[in-house]
């Protein structure tokens, strides 16, 4: 987690996912230091022709995880539970191609060797790779595949992407080591979540006894899996993964051991970071130059921007002010988000932007002249002011708003009161307040708020899952019930059909179908972005090298990213272990 | 007879009406298991439904459409037949509730309880030499420093001393968990000696803010068991001060303050919530905080249901203590 301590308590349990998963960004990306020697070991070529790399570094080392937990380990490791599948989804089972959010969906095969969609992308056949065993020596066949995918269709609850409500999965079959997999359209879009994002078990193990009886609350202490890494053992203060020794690509993982403690707070995890006693963290460290950068020339840290931090208007027209469209204009353009990103975010997170494209992340959907033309690339108090007045608002007659916000975030209060003066000013009287991370998820949910400071979600391989959950018509509700994700209840049909065209386009298609959406952001401001959230990530490369940098993003740097860290760890090896 | 009966059926009445509100409050508070669940599912992009947040809530023996009332006749029975069920909450879904209590009580009973019985021990032992020696040295200065040390919150005497003693790179003591990460637990001294490194901080703050109620009140009743005509007739009998101190006046002043030792053993089941919470120590009081930010009401339901167990069972015990020590508490029974 990344808050500062009473507000990562305060939110762990409900908002640990988001908070670990959703935020963050990059900035100054002050370390280009050390870290290219890793980039070497060629982590991209790796795995992409199954295998490859061979042992181009000795066996040996290991890394140590520093990510608050927040509470001691339960020591379970199904995959499908939403809780613990960060434990053991890339170090325990892996998917069966991994999608590289960072390198614009970037594709590496993992357990499918190759695929080939129908022409009409309905139907997708994917090739297992051979010679691949689980880590109890049966070997995992096309069978094992269609059997994840059809327990999943068995018991809703294993379903966590919704593939056979949502995305219209139809059937998947096994043939030969082929799997096909038919859907009711077109599936492309949900190629992210469906093969880089399901881990595959093995059918042996969840087909008879317990995990059968109860797949979905099953504990799967001794979790068996293809991965690189198996569980040995777990404690409620730690968990040893241990390298698999029969993993399938030939000569790795070069690490050998991988320690994860259950970090109560904050403050150890920190400090054992910035003592070098754990190498890999995924933590929120005020004032890291100071706190962790200048204790050791090993010490690094890297945070690419993945979503957006924004301001959240409530578009439903009971709220008068905020569903009025030159209210919406003004603060757009009273923002000036390079302050809010600088004094709110210490410069950790970078200024957003109102077309709502996080960049450099996503730089090709980015439309830069157009959102010169509409004048929010830079703060513009007098245009605010003037739209302001048309919407019978001003400095003698300020208009009272209040934002709600987490406490404990103190970074987003530090934000917001950088929001509140500049939006004092043109005539707005912003008022913020603090809510505890439940009474705060509730009101953002069902609507109760003016505005509202997040919203926490997550991204994908391109800007159109994150934006799709914000301004999609369906993931809205009327006031007073949860809303899936629409939380500021933007409706716009031609929005809609944009978002259901890109699903079917080619890759130019989606990328001006972006721009269109980015178009109406700019006409329509449904959300105000300030400032780009990033993930956390540090590392240290005193013995470990092959880390993901800025320069060779080869995966979704924190520990807390997953499939991701099964990259990671398959690219780390130990200097020490070379001699 | 009648009392111990009247008794047993008032434990009973209480317990009812205890679990009645155990169930009723957490149900109240803001929040629902489904949110918290659609914050972890938070993932890839991918969007919760909550049809989907329900099933899988559902499959963890958790039904959202199941009425109120229903859900408290579930609640009752599984409660009373130890039937606990799983965790809901963030990111201990489908942890056995039976076994995330057991993991976590040893470490509170270890902590609390101990420092709970040694501030009583201590407390009282003081209470009476300062009482047996009014106006003494002892008296003039132990008594008041204490009942200012007890007037001090829990967090800020625990704050306090984190920022004396566990502070900064070498600090002389742990100010966090239950004992270093990466030591497993096993009969070493190397384990035994970091417990109780990690247990010093937080056992000190319960201790030096608990121990100046009973050093007060056991002092205060030492004095008015004094000036009893027995003392005097023991000090008659020339018997020896110790024994007067000891076994005349200590004994009988001891009793007013059974109960108050009992409900406070109760309440170690409950934890401290906010020393284990600034400690980070993984006991009963950091997992209620942990439940209560997760909505997890099997969770809740089991702690709640342990404290008022506890305290109930600890005040029927000192109840049928008083009545086998005391004679008046059986003659008007």
């Amino acid at each position: 987690m990344r808050r500062l301590k009473g507000a990562a308590v305060a939110v762990s349990v409900g908002v640990l996912a988001a908070a670990c998963g959703g935020s963050s960004h990059n900035t100054s990306n002050t370390t280009p230091t050390s870290s290219a020697t890793g980039a070497t070991s060629a982590p991209s070529s790796a795995p992409s022709s199954g295998g490859s790399a061979t042992g181009e570094h000795k066996k040996g080392g290991s890394v140590t995880i520093s990510n608050e937990a927040g509470q001691n380990w339960t020591c379970q490791f199904n995959p499908f539970n939403p809780a613990v599948n960060s434990l053991s989804l890339g170090f325990v089972y892996e998917p069966l191609v991994y999608v590289n959010s960072l390198q614009a969906g970037k594709e590496t095969p993992m357990l499918a060797s190759s695929y080939k969609w129908s022409d009409d992308k309905k139907s997708i056949t994917f090739l297992i790779r051979d010679g691949v065993k689980w880590n109890d020596g049966q070997p995992v066949t096309a069978d094992d595949v269609a059997f994840t995918f059809n327990l999943m269709k068995q018991n809703s609850a294993l379903d966590l992407y919704s593939l056979w409500t949502g995305a219209g999965l139809q059937s998947v079959t096994a043939n030969g080591n082929q799997v096909t997999m038919a859907f009711a359209g077109n599936a492309q879009t949900y190629f992210y979540l469906f093969a880089g994002q399901v881990g595959i078990v093995p059918k042996h193990i969840w087909s008879t006894g317990d995990p059968a009886a109860k797949p979905d609350t099953w504990a799967d202490e001794k979790p068996v899996g293809s991965g690189p890494f198996m569980v040995n053992p777990c404690t409620p203060n730690n968990i040893t993964y241990t390298a698999n020794p029969d993993y399938w690509q030939p000569g790795k993982p070069w690490i050998q051991k991988v320690q994860y403690p259950a970090y109560l707070d904050n403050g150890p995890a920190n400090l054992d970071l910035a003592n070098g006693k754990a190498q890999w963290g995924g933590q929120y460290i005020p004032n890291i130059d100071a706190a962790y950068k200048s204790k050791s020339k090993d010490n690094n840290y890297w945070f690419p921007p993945m979503t957006n931090v924004a301001l959240i208007p409530n578009n439903d027209p009971s709220h008068k002010a905020t569903s009025t469209l030159a209210v919406r204009q003004a603060i757009a353009a009273a923002l000036d988000r390079q302050k809010i990103s600088e004094l709110g975010e210490s410069g950790y997170q970078p200024a957003a932007n109102q077309t709502g494209i996080v960049t450099p992340t996503f730089d090709k959907y980015f439309d830069a002249d157009a959102l010169k033309a509409s004048g929010y690339d830079k703060p513009n108090p007098d245009k605010a002011k003037q739209l302001l007045t048309s919407a019978g608002y001003g400095p003698d007659k300020p208009l009272k708003l209040t934002v709600i916000t987490v406490s404990g975030y103190t970074d987003w209060d530090a934000s917001l009161a950088v929001v509140k003066q500049q939006l004092k000013p043109i005539g707005i009287d912003l008022t913020v307040q603090d809510l505890e991370g439940q009474t705060y998820n509730d009101r953002l949910y069902k609507g109760d708020f003016d505005l509202a400071y997040g919203p926490q979600l997550s991204g994908g391989p391109s800007p159109y899952y994150e934006l799709r959950q914000l301004l999609y018509s369906k993931n809205s509700a009327p006031i007073g019930t949860d809303a899936p994700s629409n939380y500021e209840r933007y409706s716009n049909a031609e929005v809609d059909k944009l978002f259901d065209d890109y699903a079917t386009a080619d890759d130019a298609t989606q990328v001006s179908i972006i721009k269109q959406i980015s178009a109406h952001m700019i006409s329509d401001v449904p959300f105000i972005p300030t400032t780009e959230s990033v993930d956390w990530y540090q590392y240290n490369t005193s013995d470990l090298q092959g880390w993901p940098t800025k320069d060779n993003a080869y995966a979704q740097p924190a520990p807390w990213n997953f499939p991701d860290d099964e990259q990671v760890l398959l690219n780390l090896w130990s200097k020490s272990a070379q001699k | 007879m009648r009392f111990l009966l009247r008794r047993l059926g008032f434990f009973v009445l209480t317990l009812w009406a205890a679990m009645t509100i155990n169930f009723l409050i957490p149900h109240m508070m803001p929040g629902s298991p489904a949110q918290v669940l659609k914050a972890k599912l938070n993932h890839s992009g991918r969007i919760a439904s909550p049809e989907q947040l329900n099933a899988l809530l559902a499959s963890f023996g958790f039904d959202p459409h199941a009425g109120l009332f229903s859900q408290y006749i579930t609640y009752l029975k599984d409660m009373l037949t130890f039937n606990w069920g799983v965790s809901i909450g963030g990111s201990s879904l489908g942890a056995s509730v039976t076994s995330m209590i057991r993991q976590a009580l040893p470490w509170t009973l270890g902590l609390v309880g101990v420092a709970t019985i040694m501030a009583f021990v201590i407390g009282t032992l003081i209470g009476i030499v300062a009482g047996w020696r009014r106006g003494g040295l002892l008296d003039g200065i132990v008594p008041p420093v204490f009942v200012v040390t007890s007037a001090l919150p829990y967090f800020w005497v625990a704050l306090l001393s984190i920022v004396l003693f566990a502070n900064g790179a070498h600090a002389l003591l742990p100010n966090d968990g239950n004992y270093d990460l990466g030591l497993q637990p096993e009969w070493s001294g190397q384990f035994i000696g970091s417990v109780l490194k990690h247990a010093i901080l937080p056992a000190g703050t319960i201790l030096i803010t608990a121990i100046g109620g009973w050093i007060l009140t056991m002092r205060n009743n030492t004095i008015t068991t004094l000036a009893e005509d027995y003392v005097r007739m023991a000090r008659a009998k020339g018997l020896p001060n110790r024994r007067i101190m000891f076994d005349y006046a200590a004994r009988n002043a001891l009793l007013p303050n059974l109960s108050g030792f009992a409900m406070s053993l109760g309440y170690v089941i409950g934890g401290t919530i906010l020393v284990e919470y600034v400690f980070n120590y993984p006991g009963l009081g950091h997992m209620f905080y942990l439940a209560t930010a997760g909505t997890d009401y099997p969770l809740l339901q089991a702690l709640f249901m342990l404290v008022t167990l506890a305290v109930l069972v600890c005040v029927l015990i000192a109840d049928f203590a008083i009545f086998l020590l005391d004679p008046r508490a059986r003659a008007k029974g």
